[in-house]
C-alpha cells in the first residue's frame, strides 16, 4: 500500500527541510502556485473526496468553497492541532516527524482560499510538536517557502504557531477560534459558520492537521489517484490510532476500507495474554462502542455511520474481556464531566450528573430506579446543546448502558446508601 | 507594569496576532514560564498591556488547565487517567505515586520537590500508561519501577 | 418585510428580528433565562427552544432570525419536553432555597417549573457545592453562587451597559462559578440593576433582603423624583402587612421599561432613595411648636395674605419637586388670584454621571420653568426677604438652609411676618419656619413631571397621604377657597386639562395620550 501522510515517519531527520526536499518536497506547492488557479485547486481537492480527518468527516473541498468570493475581509486558514479526542495521537506524528508536509499543505490551501495568514493551533501539552513546527517554519522562511513572494511568485504567506492551554473543547472548531482570539473556549452559536465569520470576524477555513497534510500529495499526484485509494465517498488513506488492550499500539496508515478486525488483529497484533475482545471504541471516545460481532465494519465515515457509530478522529481503543464496562463508562463519563466547557445548561449540569450516577453504579450504590432513569437522562443531554460535545456525551455513554446493560444491572445493590458530599 | 525586558518579548509575541486580545494565551504561557505561576499582579499588567478588563484575563486563567495560580513542584507529574491509559493500569500507578510521595492530586510536597496532577488524555495512548513530566516530556509504558526511577532522580 | 406564523398567529416584522422578539410582539411569551432584550444574545440556557416547521431539530428562538413563511410552534409536545429537560438539568444542582430565598414569588425557576416542569425529581446524587453563599459583593448586592444558573446576564450587563466588567464566570463544567474579579466590589451607580435582570435568587438586593415576600407587594407606576432624567419606575409597597417593617409602606422601587427615557434601568441613587416616603415626614400642621388643625392652619395663612393682594409683598419659592399640576395651582393662586406675588423656584444640583443620573436632581425643572415662567434660582427672593420686602414668604419643600445657610434663613425668619414651609419631610429649615404644612410625597400623588428632554410623564397614586399630609395643590385649593376664589378641580386630571389650555408648551396633551410612556412637549 502506498503511504501518503506517514511516508516519512521513521526516516532519520525526517523533520528537516533537506530531508523533505529529497523526494519532491514543496514541488506540489510550486505546481499549485505557478500552474493552477485557486479555483482549480479547490476543484481538485473536491474531486479527491478528501474528508475532514479531525472527526466530522466534512468534505474538505466543499468547506473551502464556502469562503465568500467577494468578501473584502482578509481570509484565514487555521489548523486544528488540538488533538484532544482520547484514543487519538496521529497529528503528533505529523508535527514531530513531518512538519514540512503540513506546511506544504498549508501553502496550497492558503493559495486556494486566498489567505495570507495561517495559525497552527497546537494543544498546549505538545511541546515537542510546537518546537518542531516552529523550527520547520523557520527553515521554510529561510528557503523562501514562506514569507514574502514565495518561490518567486507574488504570493505572501505567514504561518504562526499558537500554543493551546489544556481544554479538550478547544478542538471544536468555533471554540478553537474563540481560544485563538484570547477567550475561553466557548463554542459559538451557528450560523454564521467559520467560512463566513471565523477568526477576528473574517472568513476562515479550519481544518485538521492530517487533512491538510493530504493536500500536497493530492496536488502532486492528482485527485483521481487519491479518490481511488479510498472507498466510494471517502478518498485516500487514514492514519488510524489504535491503543488499549492490543499488542502493538500505534499509528497505522491504512486504506479507508480497512475493517476493524484487520486493524486489531492483522496490524495491531491482536489482544495480549490470550484474552478475548469485549468492546472497542472505533473513532475516539465520542464514538459509540462496538461489540465483537460488529468488527467486520469498514473503517470509513459512511460505513461506521451506518452501524450506529462514527469514524470520528480515527482513534481506536480496544477493551478485552477483563474490562468492567461500568468502570469503563465511568472513566468516559468522568472525561466528559471534566471537559465540558460549562456554557450551556444541558451539557454543563448533565455531564456532571451522569458522571456522578455512573460512579455510583461503579461504587455499588445504585438502585433499580437508577437504571430505569439513566438512559433517559443521558439521552436528554444531546440534541439540545450549542455544540456536538453534548451529543458526544449522549452517544458515547449511552452506548455503554445500552450495550452492556446487564453489567449495570449486576451493580444494583438496593442498599440504604445515602450519598454525601 | 511589566519590566522593559518582558515588554520587548511580549511585543514580539503580540506582533504575530491581528487583534491584541488574541495574544493572551501565548502571553500567559510566557509569564508563567518566567514566574512559575500567574499572579494577580501579572493579570493586572496583562489587562493593561492588552487593554482588556482584568476579569476576562482571570476567566481565561481559570478556564484552561495549563495555567496555574500556585507554583508547582520542581518535578511536576501529570498522569493521564483517560480510557486507554486507564485500561493499561493508570489507576494503580496513580495510587502508587500518591502513596509513595504522600501526595494527593493538586498538591505540592512540603519540600516543594514534587507535585501531582491527574489529567485527561494527553494524546499518547500508544505508550499507555503514561505521564507528562514538568509539562514538557512524555514518559510512557510506566510501571512501578519506572516511577521509582523518576522519583529517585528528583528527590 | 418577512411575515411568519407563530402558534397560528401571523405577524409581519422587520428583517433581522428573532423569533423570540416576534413572539413577544404577538404577546406570546417564550420562556427565557439568558435572553434579555437590552443585552447581546448568549443562547446558553436552551429553554427558549421552539419547533420550526421544515427544520429537523428544535431551534433557540432568541437567536433564530425570522424568515418569510416560517411557521413556528412554541407549545408542541417536542418543545414542552425540551423545556422539562432543561429545567431538570438546571434544578439538578440548584439548592432549592425557596423558603429562605428573596426571589421566591418572582423566580423564573419556580415559575417555569410550575408552568412547564411538574415532574418528579430523579436526583439521587449530591449537588455540586460552590464557594460563596449569602456573600456580599458590594454595598447593594448579595451573591449566591449555588443558585446561579450561569445565564451570564449580569456578565453581559457589566460588560456592555455599565462597561465596568465586574463579573466573570470562572472554571469549567458544573464547577463553573459566577463571581467578581477577586478583591473587586460591585459598587457602581447601577449595581441594583443586576438584581432586576437575575432571573433567580443568585443576585439579590441587600436592601430588600428578608424584608417582604413579593406576593404581599402592590405595584404602582410612577417616575423617579431623584433627577431630571425621569426614569420610569414602579413603586412596590406592602399592601397586606402594615404592621411589619415599622409600618413603612414602600418596600422597594423597580425600574419600568421606557425605551426613550431609561430603557430597563435606573441608578442606585434613585432606586434606594425611597425611605423618605415613610420616614421623617412632616405629619401635622404646626404653628411654632403647636400642632394645629388644618382649618386653623389655612385660616392663619389666609389671614396673612388676604390684604397683600397686588402689593408685591408675597414671596414664593416653589420647588422642581412639585408636579406640573401643583405648579399650575401655585401660579393660579399666587399669580392670578393674589397678583403681585414674586414667584421663583429652586432646583438643587449635584453630580451627574454619563449614563442616566443628571446633575439636576429634580424631576420637574422643565415643568417649573414653563409653568411659572421662572429661572430656577430664588436668590433674588432670598435677598428681598432678607431686606424685609416681604410680609409672607411661602416655601414649597426646598431646604433653604442647605442652599443659603443658617444665618440667611434665621435672618429671613425674623424679617417676614409669616414664614410658611409646605413640604413632605422634616429638615433644618422647618424649625425656622413659622408655620409648617405637611404635604404628600410623589408616591401619594396623581400628576405629571416634565423631564430634561421635555417629556411629560405621569405618576400614579400608590396610597393615601401619610397622617395629616395632603397634596400640594389640594392645600392651595383650600387656601384659595378661604380667599374667596373657588378652584373647582375634582382631581389632578382636571388641573392638567386646564393647564394644557393655558401653558402653550403642553399643547393638546391629555392623561390618555401620556399614558405610561410619556409625551414630549413642544
Amino acid at each position: 500500500m502506498e503511504k501518503i501522510t506517514s511516508r516519512h515517519f521513521g526516516i532519520p531527520n525526517s523533520h528537516l527541510l533537506e530531508t523533505y526536499r529529497k523526494d519532491g518536497g514543496y514541488e506540489a506547492a510550486r505546481k499549485a502556485l505557478t500552474t493552477m488557479t485557486p479555483a482549480a485547486v479547490i476543484e481538485e481537492v473536491k474531486k479527491s473526496n478528501l474528508r475532514g480527518l479531525g472527526g466530522a468527516g466534512f468534505p474538505t473541498g466543499m468547506k473551502w468553497s464556502f469562503i465568500p468570493a467577494n468578501n473584502p475581509k482578509p481570509k484565514y486558514l487555521v489548523i486544528n492541532g488540538d488533538e484532544g479526542e482520547p484514543g487519538t495521537f496521529k497529528d503528533k506524528y505529523i508535527f514531530e516527524q513531518d512538519p514540512h508536509s503540513l506546511l506544504e499543505g498549508i501553502i496550497i490551501t492558503c493559495y486556494a482560499i486566498g489567505s495570507h495568514k495561517c495559525y497552527v493551533y497546537i494543544r498546549g501539552e505538545y511541546i515537542k510538536s510546537i518546537n518542531a513546527v516552529q523550527a520547520a517554519i523557520d527553515e521554510a522562511k529561510k528557503a523562501n517557502f514562506l514569507g514574502k513572494g514565495i518561490m518567486g511568485t507574488n504570493f505572501d504567506l505567514e504561518v504562526v504557531v499558537h500554543q493551546g492551554a489544556g481544554a479538550y473543547i478547544c478542538g471544536e472548531e468555533t471554540a478553537l477560534l474563540e481560544s485563538l482570539e484570547g477567550k475561553k473556549g466557548f463554542p459559538r452559536l451557528k450560523p454564521p459558520f467559520p467560512a463566513v465569520v471565523g477568526v477576528f470576524g473574517c472568513p476562515t477555513v479550519i481544518n485538521n492537521v492530517e487533512t491538510i497534510a493530504c493536500v500536497g500529495p493530492i496536488i502532486a499526484k492528482g485527485a483521481e489517484w487519491f479518490a481511488k485509494l479510498g472507498s466510494e465517498k471517502n478518498g485516500g488513506n487514514r492514519l488510524f490510532c489504535i491503543s488499549g488492550h492490543v499488542n502493538k499500539p500505534g499509528v497505522y496508515e491504512l486504506p479507508n476500507g480497512t475493517t476493524l478486525r484487520e486493524l486489531i488483529y492483522d496490524h495491531a497484533g491482536g489482544i495480549p495474554n490470550g484474552r478475548k475482545l469485549k468492546a472497542v471504541i472505533p473513532g475516539g471516545i465520542s464514538a459509540p462502542l462496538l461489540t465483537p460481532d460488529q468488527i467486520d465494519v469498514k473503517m470509513d465515515f459512511d460505513s461506521l455511520k451506518a452501524i450506529g457509530s462514527m469514524a470520528g478522529s480515527g482513534g481506536i481503543i480496544v477493551m478485552d474481556d477483563t474490562t468492567d464496562m461500568v468502570w469503563a463508562a465511568m472513566v468516559a463519563a468522568r472525561f466528559f464531566a471534566h471537559e465540558s466547557c460549562g456554557q450551556c445548561s444541558p451539557c454543563r449540569e448533565g455531564s456532571g450528573w451522569v458522571y456522578r450516577q455512573v460512579k455510583r453504579f461503579y461504587d455499588g450504590h445504585a438502585k433499580p430506579h437508577d437504571l430505569k432513569n439513566l438512559p433517559g437522562i443521558i439521552n436528554n443531554i444531546g440534541g439540545n446543546t450549542i455544540c456536538a460535545f453534548g451529543d458526544a456525551t449522549t452517544m458515547s455513554i449511552g452506548s455503554y448502558v445500552s450495550k452492556f446493560r446487564q453489567e449495570f444491572e449486576a451493580k444494583i445493590k438496593n442498599d440504604n446508601f445515602v450519598p454525601t458530599a | 507594569m511589566f519590566s522593559a525586558d518582558y515588554i520587548k518579548d511580549m511585543d514580539k509575541i503580540l506582533s504575530k496576532y491581528d487583534q491584541k486580545r488574541a495574544a493572551l494565551l501565548p502571553l500567559l504561557h510566557y509569564v508563567q514560564g518566567k514566574e512559575g505561576k500567574i499572579t494577580p499582579e501579572a493579570e493586572k499588567n496583562l489587562a493593561e498591556y492588552l487593554s482588556e478588563p482584568v476579569v476576562h484575563i482571570h476567566e481565561v486563567v481559570c478556564f484552561y488547565h495549563l495555567y496555574h495560580q500556585e507554583k508547582q513542584g520542581k518535578c511536576h507529574l501529570s498522569v493521564c487517567q483517560t480510557t486507554a491509559c486507564a485500561l493499561r493500569g493508570a489507576e494503580d500507578l496513580i495510587g502508587y505515586i500518591e502513596q509513595k510521595l504522600n501526595l494527593k492530586p493538586g498538591e505540592v510536597t512540603a519540600d516543594g520537590k514534587f507535585s501531582l496532577d491527574v489529567v485527561e488524555c494527553l494524546g499518547a495512548c500508544e505508550i499507555a500508561p503514561m505521564l507528562q513530566y514538568n509539562n514538557v516530556e512524555y514518559k510512557g509504558f510506566l510501571d512501578k519501577k519506572k516511577i521509582d526511577e523518576i522519583i529517585e532522580k528528583h528527590k | 418585510m418577512p411575515t411568519l406564523t407563530i402558534d397560528g398567529k401571523q405577524i409581519e416584522v422587520p428583517a433581522g428580528t428573532t423569533v423570540i422578539q416576534a413572539a413577544d410582539k404577538l404577546g406570546i411569551t417564550i420562556p427565557r433565562y439568558c435572553y434579555h432584550p437590552a443585552l447581546p444574545v448568549s443562547g446558553n440556557c436552551r429553554i427558549c427552544m421552539v419547533e420550526i416547521e421544515k427544520q429537523p431539530k428544535l431551534q433557540i428562538a432568541c437567536y433564530t432570525p425570522v424568515a418569510d413563511g416560517m411557521v413556528v410552534h412554541t407549545n408542541s409536545p417536542k418543545v414542552l419536553e425540551s423545556r422539562k429537560t432543561v429545567l431538570e438539568f438546571l434544578l439538578v444542582n440548584h439548592p432549592v432555597d425557596c423558603p429562605v430565598c428573596d426571589q421566591a414569588g418572582e423566580c423564573k425557576l419556580q415559575d417555569y417549573y410550575m408552568e412547564h416542569g411538574q415532574y418528579d425529581s430523579r436526583l439521587s446524587d449530591v449537588k455540586v457545592k460552590k464557594e460563596k453563599k449569602a456573600f456580599s459583593i458590594g454595598p447593594t448586592v448579595m451573591l449566591d453562587q449555588e443558585r446561579c444558573i450561569l445565564c451570564t446576564r449580569c456578565v453581559r450587563f457589566s460588560d456592555t451597559i455599565t462597561k465596568t466588567s465586574e463579573f466573570g464566570v470562572f472554571n469549567r463544567g458544573d464547577h463553573s462559578q459566577l463571581d467578581l474579579y477577586p478583591g473587586k466590589k460591585l459598587d457602581n451607580n447601577y449595581s441594583g440593576n443586576v438584581v432586576d435582570i437575575c432571573p433567580v435568587g443568585a443576585l439579590t438586593d441587600s436592601d430588600f433582603r428578608f424584608k417582604c415576600r413579593v406576593w404581599y407587594l402592590a405595584q404602582t407606576k410612577s417616575v423617579c423624583p431623584g433627577c431630571s432624567q425621569g426614569c420610569n419606575i414602579t413603586v412596590e409597597w406592602d399592601k397586606m402587612r402594615p404592621h411589619q417593617q415599622k409600618k413603612a409602606r414602600v418596600m422597594r422601587l423597580k425600574p419600568r421599561h421606557n425605551p426613550e427615557v431609561n430603557d430597563y434601568w435606573m441608578c442606585d441613587k434613585g432606586r434606594y432613595n425611597y425611605r423618605f416616603i415613610d420616614e421623617n415626614r412632616i405629619q401635622y400642621p404646626q404653628l411654632g411648636d403647636e400642632i394645629i388643625s388644618w382649618d386653623k392652619a389655612i385660616d392663619t395663612v389666609a389671614g396673612a395674605v388676604k390684604s397683600l393682594k397686588n402689593t408685591n409683598r408675597i414671596g414664593v419659592i416653589a420647588s422642581a419637586q412639585l408636579t406640573n399640576e401643583d405648579l399650575f395651582v401655585v401660579r393660579k393662586l399666587f399669580k392670578d388670584t393674589l397678583k403681585g406675588s414674586q414667584i421663583e423656584f429652586d432646583a438643587p444640583q449635584a453630580d451627574g454621571d454619563d449614563f442616566l443620573l443628571k446633575a439636576d436632581r429634580n424631576p420637574n425643572t422643565a415643568g417649573a420653568i414653563k409653568i411659572l415662567d421662572a429661572k430656577g434660582n430664588a436668590q433674588e427672593i432670598i435677598e428681598k426677604a432678607k431686606a424685609g420686602e416681604f410680609d409672607v414668604l411661602y416655601v414649597f419643600g426646598v431646604n433653604l438652609i442647605k442652599l443659603y445657610g443658617k444665618d440667611v434663613v434665621a435672618a429671613i425668619a425674623k424679617k417676614v411676618k409669616l414664614f410658611v414651609y409646605q413640604g413632605s419631610n422634616v429638615n433644618d429649615t422647618c424649625s425656622y419656619a413659622h408655620l409648617n404644612l405637611p404635604s404628600s410625597v410623589y408616591a401619594e400623588k396623581e400628576g405629571t413631571f416634565t423631564n430634561c428632554q421635555n417629556k411629560v410623564q405621569r405618576i400614579w397614586q400608590a396610597f393615601t397621604p401619610l397622617a395629616e399630609s395632603r397634596g400640594d395643590w389640594q392645600i392651595l385649593s383650600l387656601l384659595s377657597s378661604k380667599l374667596g376664589t373657588e378652584l373647582t378641580y375634582k382631581n389632578s386630571q382636571e388641573v392638567f386639562q386646564e393647564l394644557t389650555k393655558q401653558v402653550g408648551a403642553f399643547g393638546d396633551m391629555s392623561y390618555e395620550k401620556i399614558s405610561d410612556k410619556g409625551v414630549t412637549t413642544t
